[in-house]
């Protein structure tokens, strides 16, 4: 199988944010809870690699921790997506047309006129910001999209006649529904759940920036845009690098997905 | 538009000649001279000729990959991307290859008319056919709108779509398939072109509607002057149409000839066998007379259709309406009719698999929900009939499944089922898409036979196959029947299959049963109209071409 | 096709009530007593019976609902307890700065989307559509917020074209609004932009691969003419979905953009109603947005039956 150039430098790219989110948990150039305001907008190179912020903070220990706040929220928020959206997919197509697959398909309808903002909006207006609401919000997001994906790729396979032999050798519903449909939807789901993790690194950002989302003193690279916002004339390098962190994330993650989608499945064409 | 030709009926012909001596009366409209294609440098066409006279139909018959198809898109010069095409194609004496591709839109449609296999997806949905029609006519400028809608109007009229009944405001969505294909036969036949080339036209559509665009095709041949290309893999059916055949093989054209006299002589080894293959009869004792092993009484079978408003009353189709049917140990008994009459539906409730609304169905006296295994089926399609993720070793175990049998018992009735299907038991290990349509059928077969079933379903099983291909796998079905006991039900469209494999046969229409009997007596001489439309549909080569035919396949010896 | 008008509209409903259900459960009965939330621990009991009198809170629960989503349709949204006045005054005013930014952005978005897809489908494999693609590539990964404000960087710090921030009013003049919502309207059109190019060109691409597309050569259309009267009706099916879907994302997109550019839209009030705990707006306000988002999906089906007539039977 021929692996295609994009798959390569989009997974280089997002594991190195990987690797630096994890090497954030046992070392940082720089310790990020400390503020040292005389070493404060020191510009790139100045004995910092990527300079320091308003507070005098290392930019490069705040984006390999603030990478750490993008990633587990990511990956959480599509952990929730598919935990709850691949069953109810397949629940729902292996019930087609039946008041079951009514119920869950309407109830996605309705989940999809919430956008992730207005969801973290309701959720925040009463339980307050935090990480873990910017993740419940982006999550429930999430459970839609891959009911809608699952089912539509368990709906091709059901016609399949293979589904009829297994039902002729008296497999049940839900048998039929684990042991074949879901082994032939791994693919969908994975090049699925590499748009979400991208999609969710954006809106986490975006949740972030509005004060949605992870609150002081958690670094994360939303809110060091918002904190940078005013700052943007003065020192643009603490505007920049968030930014291409966020920007090199997501294209990273949007080429691999792009790229697995290619050599996972050649009959799904690139629809982003 | 000047006619060059009178129009001549092609089967008026006395003309029973070798290519090389072609009559004076007719001079070629089409001329296709060493014809070659090469597709990302795969050689797919080889140095293809042959010639084409107006008011003839010219039969282009060929299995699956033989080139039959792109020759035709060659000729159109519609080729896939990637492909290279040599060698002249001659369109009443002007080089088509030669054309401009400006000149060649100007062809197309015009002088050259094409129709395809697949009538559900050659229209635009979005757009009426009497638009769709009239295109033909604006795209050439040659009428203005309401000009090109009338004359839409007189074509669809000419296929068989009458303005009352199908308005020119009609999408293809409101229409079957064989309403489709006239569509598509009105909208290639706009202009009167010298050339029609069909390509596959009926191979999606059941017997009574290929019966029907085939009359239609020949008939607009004849009227017009047409020259027609029938492009088909079934020789049954340019024995009716054809006067002339070119049998296609791997790129090459490997036999041309008069219809007759390629039947008749049958002097290529390839057209021999391709003959023999398609009329294969394997040697089969009958086998009726033993105890019952399958009885269904009264089956019926709703499905609730859609409103057709939003309060509208819920209406309900009848597609299986009070069938009874006994099959008994050791025979295989047909069920044949139109495509829509209830067939599949029946063999759906006969394995259990929906619900009835009402009747019985037993398997020796059991309710058939209660001894699943003793019930197995192959379906149509050997591409999707397994899960490309599993092996083939856990592909047939899977009708194992509720039954109390160990594993090595299971591993050893795989291999024995491989085995008996003309598989090797290396082949466990593999997966489904390292094996061919032909292997997949005998697969599919294993895997119904492994638990030891009483009956097996075949719906449609060999439909898919080309000839040689179905030839084994039906010699495969008659042996495995004597070896194990098996019963049959064989659902099928094609009635030389039916013969040649079962001992009774039932008609189904409109979800009943109106007519059964023994294979021979209700095929040579059926009583219920229904049956006798269907058989009279149904192409078939004339038994004294046959008879030639194998006469002069003489000396193989393994003819039966 | 009136029918199907009506069968969507009926389900248009449902799913109104479905979302003021979910909307009025989530802001007034899982805080328990919304007036007590609003004014924080350290109210006195008597000031928040005051403000339960005052903002309408007595009574059942279901009582409540239906007194609000009355209110509701005949454009009364209560009264908000920071500002002290209605809030269907202080949507009205913030809408006229949200509801032109969408719209505008939405526009920008099709207007360079629709073509750039077109091109790079015709030039499929080419070095265009390399380009094409690589560079809607780049404009998805971007978030909006920080696109806008590199925006605002070069052109009002750097270049001065436009102001950094903020909003005259449409009493300034049509243009002068336009021009101070162009910086904004451009950076929540670029990403939306890039996806719905590469949609566009993905789905010509697909149906030019349909049989309906040989069967209008054979006609003797020439490729292009064969697009044109085939090709594109049918490619803009999906791309219609997503113009649908985008809607959404815009309206959410446009409350992040309003911090950027200092615009007084419904973003700005959102989150001072959620800073001071001014449930009423808050409410009001997400209803407003799921009740644009709703209906936008509903003009998106009825277009779509419109385009295909296969979805003109009557459900």
């Amino acid at each position: 199988m021929k692996v295609p150039a994009q798959l390569w430098f989009g997974a280089a790219l997002s594991s190195a944010f990987v690797v630096a989110a994890l090497v954030s948990l046992v070392w940082t150039p720089y310790p990020v809870d400390e503020l040292s305001i005389d070493q404060r907008m020191r510009l790139p190179g100045d004995g910092y690699v990527l300079g320091t912020d308003q507070f005098g903070r290392d930019m490069l220990s705040m984006l390999m921790v603030g990478a750490r706040t993008s990633i587990a929220v990511a990956i959480v928020a599509v952990g929730i997506g598919m935990a709850f959206g691949v069953p109810l997919g397949l629940l729902a197509a292996a019930n087609r047309g039946k008041p079951v697959d009514e119920i869950v398909m309407r109830t996605n309808d309705l989940v999809f006129a919430f956008p992730s903002l207005v969801i973290a909006i309701l959720i925040t207006a009463v339980f307050g910001p935090s990480a873990f609401n910017a993740i419940l919000a982006i999550g429930i997001f999430n459970i839609p999209v891959f009911a809608r994906v699952t089912r539509g790729g368990a709906l091709s396979l059901w016609t399949l006649d293979f589904v009829l032999s297994a039902r002729v050798a008296g497999k049940s519903r839900l048998r039929i529904s684990l042991e074949h449909i879901l082994a032939n939807i791994t693919n969908l789901l994975i090049v699925q759940g590499t748009i979400q993790f991208s999609l969710g690194i954006l809106a986490e950002a975006g949740l972030s920036y509005v004060g949605l989302g992870a609150q002081p003193p958690t670094p994360s690279w939303g809110r060091m845009l918002a904190e940078s916002q005013t700052l943007v004339s003065l020192a643009p390098h603490i505007a920049a690098f968030p930014g291409l962190a966020i920007v090199l994330t997501v294209l990273g993650l949007n080429l691999m997905g792009d790229g697995l989608r290619d050599i996972l499945d050649p009959r799904l064409r690139s629809t982003r | 538009m000047e006619r060059r030709l009178p129009p001549k009926r092609a089967s008026d012909s006395p003309v029973r000649s070798r290519q090389t001596r072609l009559p004076d009366a007719a001079e070629p409209v089409l001329e296709v001279e060493a014809l070659s294609m090469d597709i990302h440098g795969v050689p797919v066409v080889r140095d293809v000729s042959f010639d084409v006279r107006a008011g003839e139909v010219f039969g282009l018959v060929g299995q699956s990959g033989s080139g039959k198809s792109l020759t035709a898109l060659a000729v159109m010069r519609l080729a896939p991307g990637g492909a290279v095409t040599r060698g002249r194609v001659l369109l009443s004496g002007t080089d088509l290859t030669a054309l401009s591709e400006r000149r060649m839109c100007q062809t197309r449609g015009r002088d050259i008319g094409m129709i395809f296999q697949e009538p559900m997806t050659a229209l635009n949905p979005l757009r009426s056919i009497g638009d769709q029609v009239a295109e033909t006519l604006r795209v050439h400028g040659v009428a203005s709108r309401s000009e090109a809608l009338c004359v839409a109007r007189e074509k669809l009229a000419r296929v068989g779509l009458p303005q009352e009944r199908f308005g020119l405001d009609r999408y293809p969505h409101e229409l079957s398939g064989g309403q489709r294909q006239r569509v598509c036969i009105a909208m290639a036949i706009a202009l009167r072109p010298r050339l029609l080339i069909a390509d596959e036209p009926t191979t999606a559509l059941d017997v009574t509607n290929q019966a029907e665009i085939l009359k239609l095709l020949s008939d607009l041949a004849a009227d017009e002057g047409m020259a027609l290309v029938l492009i088909t893999h079934d020789l049954a059916v340019v024995a009716g149409m054809a006067s002339r055949v070119a049998v296609m093989h791997e790129g090459r054209v490997i036999d041309v000839d008069d219809t007759e006299t390629l039947f008749c002589e049958a002097s290529h080894p390839y057209t021999r066998d391709l003959l023999r293959d398609s009329l294969h009869q394997p040697s089969r004792r009958s086998g009726s007379g033993g105890t019952p092993v399958l009885e269904a009484r009264n089956v019926i079978r709703d499905y609730a259709i859609r409103r057709r408003s939003l309060f509208g009353a819920r209406r309900i189709h009848r597609a299986v309406d009070g069938v009874s049917l006994t099959i008994r140990q050791g025979e295989s008994v047909g069920l044949v009719g139109e495509s829509g009459c209830g067939k599949s539906t029946l063999a759906r409730a006969v394995l259990g698999l929906d619900a009835m609304q009402d009747g019985m169905i037993q398997v020796d006296g059991v309710p058939v929900n209660l001894v699943r295994a003793r019930m197995q089926a192959v379906f149509q399609d050997p591409y999707g009939s397994f899960n490309p993720r599993q092996r083939v070793g856990r592909l047939i175990a899977e009708p194992f499944h509720l039954t109390p049998l160990t594993k090595p018992v299971r591993h050893a009735r795989v291999i024995e089922a491989l085995e008996a299907v003309g598989l090797s038991a290396e082949d466990v290990d593999r997966y489904i898409h390292e094996f061919s349509g032909g292997q997949r059928q005998r697969i599919a077969i294993a895997r119904a036979i492994v638990v030891r079933p009483r009956l097996v379903v075949l719906d449609e099983a060999v439909s898919a196959l080309d000839v040689s291909i179905r030839a084994r796998i039906l010699d495969l079905l008659t042996d495995l029947q004597q070896r194990f006991r098996l019963s049959y039900l064989f659902i099928s469209h094609d009635l030389e299959v039916v013969r040649s494999i079962t001992d009774r046969v039932l008609v189904m229409h409109s979800g009943r049963i109106v007519e059964e009997g023994v294979t021979d007596r209700v095929l040579s001489a059926p009583e219920h109209p229904r049956t006798q439309e269907l058989i009279a549909a149904a192409p078939r080569i004339p038994e004294e071409w046959l008879r030639a035919g194998i006469k002069a396949g003489k000396p193989d010896s393994d003819t039966p | 096709m009136i029918g199907y008008a009506f069968f969507r509209l009926v389900s248009l409903c449902a799913s109104l009530a479905a979302a003021s259900i979910v909307i009025f459960g989530v802001i007034e009965v899982i805080p328990g007593d919304p007036a007590a939330f609003m004014l924080g621990v350290s109210a006195t009991d008597d000031a928040v019976a005051a403000l339960r009198a005052e903002l309408g809170l007595e009574g059942g629960v279901t009582a409540r609902y239906f007194s609000w989503v009355g209110g509701m349709l005949v454009g009364d949204f209560g009264t908000s307890y920071t500002y002290r006045v209605p809030v269907s005054e202080l949507v009205l005013a913030r809408l006229q700065v949200s509801l032109p930014l969408t719209l505008y952005a939405l526009a920008l978005s099709t207007a360079v989307a629709i073509p750039v897809g077109l091109a790079a489908a015709a030039r499929r494999g080419g070095t265009a559509d390399y380009g094409i693609m690589a560079a809607t590539q780049l404009g998805i990964a971007v978030p909006n917020f920080w696109f806008a404000m590199l925006l605002v960087l070069v052109f009002s710090i750097g270049l001065g074209w436009f102001g950094a921030g903020g909003f005259p009013g449409w009493e300034a003049g049509f243009w002068t609004g336009v021009k101070a919502l162009t910086l904004p309207a451009v950076a929540l059109a670029l990403p939306q932009a890039s996806i719905l190019a590469r949609i566009m060109r993905s789905s010509l691409l697909e149906v030019l691969g349909q049989d309906y597309m040989r069967t209008a050569r054979a006609k003797g259309l020439s490729g292009r003419q064969a697009v044109v009267s085939h090709g594109l009706r049918n490619a803009l099916i999906p791309v219609m979905t997503i113009l649908g879907l985008q809607f959404s994302f815009l309206l959410a997109g446009a409350i992040i953009i309003e911090n950027v550019f200092f615009l007084p839209g419904l973003g700005r009030l959102i989150f001072q109603g959620i800073i001071q705990r001014d449930l009423i707006v808050v409410e009001s306000v997400v209803m407003l947005l799921v009740f644009a988002v709703i209906m936008v999906t509903y003009l998106v089906d009825l277009t779509y039956a419109a385009i295909d007539p296969r979805l003109r039977r009557s459900i």
